[in-house]
């Protein structure tokens, strides 16, 4: 067994010289050129009644991927992602309480057609990817997921949401969910993914039992993390969640439940980087209460 | 007795433990499409009652169903609302297949006031959570307002009158000391993940908990103040208890001598000590002393 995350960890120190000493993110790992991740948010792209804005939203894909990207123009930047004639499919999340919003998924594919892929070969799917054809057949994957606690994985983000191409999801189930990063590996999956999205327009920092939703633990962020590494975006939005935890919650529940996977992903799987030192942080767009 | 006649009264066994089972408890899952209401306030039932058993628990909540599955979870019976507005109320009825595993469902996640409906209960935010015999009801609204938290509460209400007679919680809640116990904080459950729901100690399952193990949580001290943690766990036998403790002290304790007790660096103290197939751990205590006075009160069950 490798030295195990314990309560002491967490009340010896600051969380993040925690995860990097426990957690096995190393220092001295050699880092050639940092995972970029951009975290773009809009004061404006949600109204009281967190109703999306389109066009804001819209704007906020934009400004984040050019950035990821080094372009300065949208649907180049895309194209660096996508190529005409490709099959595409974009891998989003239906949980009924969070779903991806229809907005971002209108807003991605938007820029996948503008990349010159035709409509008809990109997919959009959740639950049946697995034998939906444009899935089976994608040369490429979109994956894009809101972010949520999660009652045995601890975080639910772009490595859990590719739970769906999995034979038997409740295989990756055992330890905390502690291998979904071999999802990546799985025949129909692996090198596809050009991009991931992780939606925290309104994430969730607490949940009570499975599959629990509760407004009162949902806060407008009105953000959205963009990456091509998924362990490094959801290395940011784990960060995200903790912090939120330790505000509204206290120190004691900062950590959700063993979020282990995000770590294995990197050092048992080798999908990503969730060494915080080598991801390099943009921030763009509002700033307030940025918490990361 | 012939083979015939054996078979027989094996069966009429079955089928009388059955209708025990059912009849006593609250009657089978499958009934509350009939006896619970399809109407409350302005909402309406809407879609099919599905019901999901220990196997395809994983239908209804994937990424979830190891909560339930590491109790004896037997079946979930779960019927959705409409309201006019378009708003949804969704009802899950499980039957826990003992009163002291409905008990564990809902104590792990307590955290609201109660709302007075069935044997305990909580409500707020729009979820209302209680437990009545053997049964663990969640109802969940995806809104908290005025209007949909009297229909939750009445629809629960309505719902606890089919469930039965009442049942008695797991034995080991009444181990637990009573002096300065905060009761509404107590847990029951077997594996890891409620534990680290409920209390995170580590990433690892260092206490070695599986479905064969019974453990009861409290926690001690004023409102307010950080609380002094108490875990008893129950194992199979001693052999396993005596390996837990070494296994946590070993990643937990290292510096603990053989009494098992030693203060960490946020000068809080830890202890672990076994007793026959018990394992009783103290975590968060404020010195020495309370440690091994709450570490020793626990009331063992005469042999």
């Amino acid at each position: 067994m490798n030295s195990p995350l314990t309560r002491r960890d967490f009340l010896r120190g600051t969380t993040v010289t925690v995860l990097g000493a426990s957690l096995g993110f190393s220092q001295n790992k050699a880092v050639q050129k940092k995972s970029r991740v951009v975290l773009i948010r809009h004061r404006d792209v949600l109204d009281e009644n967190s109703k999306i804005n389109p066009d804001i939203l819209q704007g906020m894909l934009d400004e984040a991927v050019m950035k990821l990207l080094d372009e300065s123009d949208p649907v180049r930047a895309f194209r660096k992602l996508v190529k005409p004639g490709e099959m595409v499919g974009i891998k989003t999340n239906v949980w009924s309480y969070l779903p991806t919003p229809p907005e971002l998924e209108a807003a991605i594919k938007r820029r996948v057609i503008d990349a010159g892929v035709a409509p008809d070969r990109i997919g959009l799917d959740d639950h049946t990817v697995r034998t939906n054809p444009l899935f089976v057949n994608a040369t490429s994957l979109i994956n894009v997921a809101p972010l949520r606690t999660h009652y045995l994985a601890g975080v639910c983000g772009c490595i859990k949401n590719y739970i769906m191409f999995a034979e038997s999801q409740p295989a990756y189930h055992p330890d905390s969910c502690a291998d979904l990063g071999s999802l990546f590996k799985l025949p129909q999956v692996k090198g596809k993914t050009r991009l991931n999205v992780l939606c925290v327009l309104t994430p969730q920092f607490h949940g009570r039992g499975p599959h629990n939703f509760n407004r009162r633990y949902v806060w407008s962020y009105k953000g959205m993390i963009v990456g091509l590494d998924p362990v490094a975006v959801d290395t940011i939005g784990l960060r995200l969640i903790m912090a939120k935890r330790r505000e509204v919650l206290g120190k004691a529940q900062e950590l959700p439940p063993v979020p282990k996977h995000i770590q294995l992903a990197d050092t048992r799987h080798g999908i990503g980087t969730s060494d915080i030192n080598a991801i390099e942080l943009i921030k763009l767009g509002w700033n307030e209460d940025t918490l990361v | 007795m012939t083979g015939r006649r054996r078979l027989f009264f094996v069966a009429a066994v079955l089928l009388a433990a059955s209708a025990a089972y059912l009849i006593s408890d609250g009657g089978a899952v499958a009934d509350f499409s009939e006896k619970i209401p399809k109407k409350i306030g302005g909402w309406a039932a809407s879609g099919k009652d599905r019901t999901f058993n220990r196997e395809r628990l994983y239908d209804y909540m994937d990424g979830g169903a190891e909560v339930y599955l590491a109790f004896d979870f037997r079946e979930v019976w779960t019927r959705k609302y409409a309201g006019s507005d378009g708003r949804e109320m969704t009802l899950d009825i499980y039957d826990m297949g003992s009163p002291a595993e409905a008990f564990g469902a809902f104590s792990c996640d307590r955290q609201d006031p109660g709302a007075g409906i069935g044997q305990e209960s909580e409500y707020g935010g729009g979820l209302l959570r209680f437990w009545q015999g053997r049964y663990f009801v969640a109802i969940t609204a995806s809104t908290d307002d005025p209007a949909t938290s009297g229909a939750v509460l009445g629809l629960g209400k309505e719902a606890v009158k089919t469930l039965g007679p009442p049942g008695a919680k797991p034995d080991m809640v009444a181990f637990l000391p009573p002096a300065a116990l905060r009761p509404e904080r107590t847990s029951y459950f077997h594996s890891v993940v409620n534990l680290n729901n409920r209390f995170f100690v580590a990433s690892e399952n260092l206490l070695r908990l599986d479905r064969s193990t019974d453990c009861v949580i409290g926690e001690y001290g004023a409102g307010g103040a950080e609380p002094v943690i108490l875990l008893l766990i129950r194992y199979p036998d001693g052999d396993r208890a005596r390996s837990a403790r070494q296994s946590f002290l070993a990643s937990y304790l290292p510096e603990a001598g053989p009494e098992g007790i030693a203060r960490t660096d946020s000068r809080k103290w830890v202890s672990a000590s076994v007793r026959e197939n018990y394992l009783t751990v103290v975590f968060e205590a404020p010195s020495e002393d309370a440690a091994k006075k709450l570490g020793t009160s626990v009331k063992f069950p005469a042999k």
